[in-house]
């Protein structure tokens, strides 16, 4: 089985890394980066655990990436997204709607929010709804979810995200 | 096999295209051909083994998406599902295939998967395969021999088998550009919006007034591939659209189709609604729904 040589760029070092050719971005990322905040779920992109962002706001499944194929690249996970000692704006919005119970979705949601409102700073509520197809969480029914994601966008607001 | 662990496999990663053909060459069948990777990955983590893939992660210049009215559409084998969605130029010219694209699977998988690998996949139910099939793209392959091109009705061969010889490597995918007159749509039947479909439906058609001049019909989820429609075809060629023809289009169907039972849903079922759903996407594509 082929070795690769890689450089990744996550949440803004750089990580030299020999990574076998079967290992996907999120084996590496959990077992040879120690970064276990993206979760395994599913492993097959449907639950959305695994999401993180590829060049700043492009969500992916790091459990269906060759990390091979990313040498270069830049990506961020749920770690990365404070500044300091701030939480990013979606992260302080989850906490504050309570838009939390397990948890194990929770990283995953929170990128894929990131990555929402990027694309789109004041999503509708079905705007909202429709960009988190792809991530799965089991206990909230979502309600609180989709209310952080809103209360994110509305701090998010007149601020350079 | 485990959707955590990946079976062993060497990966190539060329860095041009000219390194790609020739890796095809030599490697033949025993190299299988990565693009987004979405369907592969799935298929590796389920049990399906493959020597070598062959990633097309390092190439550039392979993500291209251009329309001209003169010539048509124009994408890579690298172009994802997310640049269809995002596209202007698809959403107003090509609307069964930005139909298509902005319910595919989901945003993560939009970001990777690519209409070319949907094509190439071979798989009865691609969303992007009925909507190529129904526009009448035509895939340009290439090898180190040289390049020819496939037409999409020419693609499916069966059952995941595609007319790319193992040599081959799809470069560019070419959609013809609509004239006027020419309407589109697509319409997918499914539990939620991720699945994939339990039936799917694309429709091109040439209007003149009410009168339709040339239909391409394509369903999924049928037949062993993405198939053709012949018989409602020739019921709505030269007719006029409307709720009888439609209806006769609708019973048509049934000569077109041999659908089989399996995890998404039963034969009997996908008769029952592939009438409708074809009735449906014509009237969404006239702007009568």
């Amino acid at each position: 089985m082929s070795k690769h040589f890689v450089t990744l760029n996550v949440n803004g070092e750089d990580h030299d890394v020999v990574v076998a050719s079967n290992k996907t971005l999120l084996d590496v990322l959990r077992d040879q980066l120690n970064m276990p905040e993206t979760k395994y779920g599913c492993g097959t992109g449907e639950c959305g655990a695994c999401t993180v962002l590829v060049e700043d706001f492009t969500a992916i499944n790091s459990c269906m990436t060759l990390a091979a194929t990313m040498d270069g690249r830049k990506i961020t996970t749920a770690a990365g997204l404070q500044k300091g000692n701030e939480l990013h704006p979606v992260q302080q919005a989850f906490i504050d709607k309570a838009a939390v119970q397990c948890g194990y979705c929770t990283p995953g949601m929170v990128i894929k929010s990131v990555s929402l409102l990027a694309k789109n700073p004041n999503p509708t509520e079905q705007e909202i709804r429709e960009g988190l197809e792809g991530s799965i969480c089991r206990c909230t029914g979502y309600l609180k979810i989709v209310e952080a994601v809103a209360a994110a966008s509305k701090a998010m607001a007149g601020t350079a995200g | 096999m485990s959707t955590r662990v990946l079976t062993e496999f060497d990966l190539l990663l060329p860095a041009s295209l000219e390194e790609a053909l020739d890796m095809l060459e030599r490697e033949r069948s025993a190299v299988t051909v990565l693009s987004g990777g979405t369907d592969l990955l799935v298929a590796m983590k389920a049990g399906f083994k493959t020597a070598k893939a062959m990633s097309l992660a390092h190439l550039r210049n392979l993500d291209f998406l251009a329309y001209d009215s003169g010539s048509g559409l124009r994408m890579g084998p690298r172009t994802t599902i997310a640049q269809i969605v995002d596209s202007a130029d698809v959403k107003q010219h090509y609307p069964a295939l930005w139909q298509a694209a902005k319910i595919f699977a989901t945003p993560q998988l939009r970001n990777t998967a690519t209409v070319v690998g949907n094509l190439l996949r071979g798989s009865p139910a691609g969303d992007c395969s009925a909507a190529v099939s129904a526009l009448g793209g035509t895939l340009v392959m290439a090898s180190a021999q040289g390049r020819r091109e496939v037409h999409v009705d020419n693609l499916w061969v069966s059952y995941g088998v595609t007319a790319r010889a193992d040599n081959e490597m799809a470069v560019e995918l070419r959609i013809p550009a609509p004239t006027k007159g020419t309407v589109s749509a697509f319409r997918r039947l499914t539990r939620v919006n991720e699945d994939l479909a339990k039936l799917n439906v694309a429709a091109c058609l040439q209007l003149d007034g009410s009168t339709c001049t040339g239909a391409r019909l394509a369903m999924g989820c049928v037949a062993p591939t993405m198939i053709r429609l012949p018989s409602a075809e020739a019921v709505l060629t030269g007719a006029t659209i409307n709720d009888d023809t439609l209806a006769l289009a609708a019973e048509a169907v049934q000569q077109d189709i041999s659908p089989i039972d399996d995890q998404r849903s039963t034969a009997e079922y996908r008769r029952a609604v592939a009438g409708v759903y074809l009735k449906r996407t014509v009237q969404q594509a006239c702007g009568i729904a």
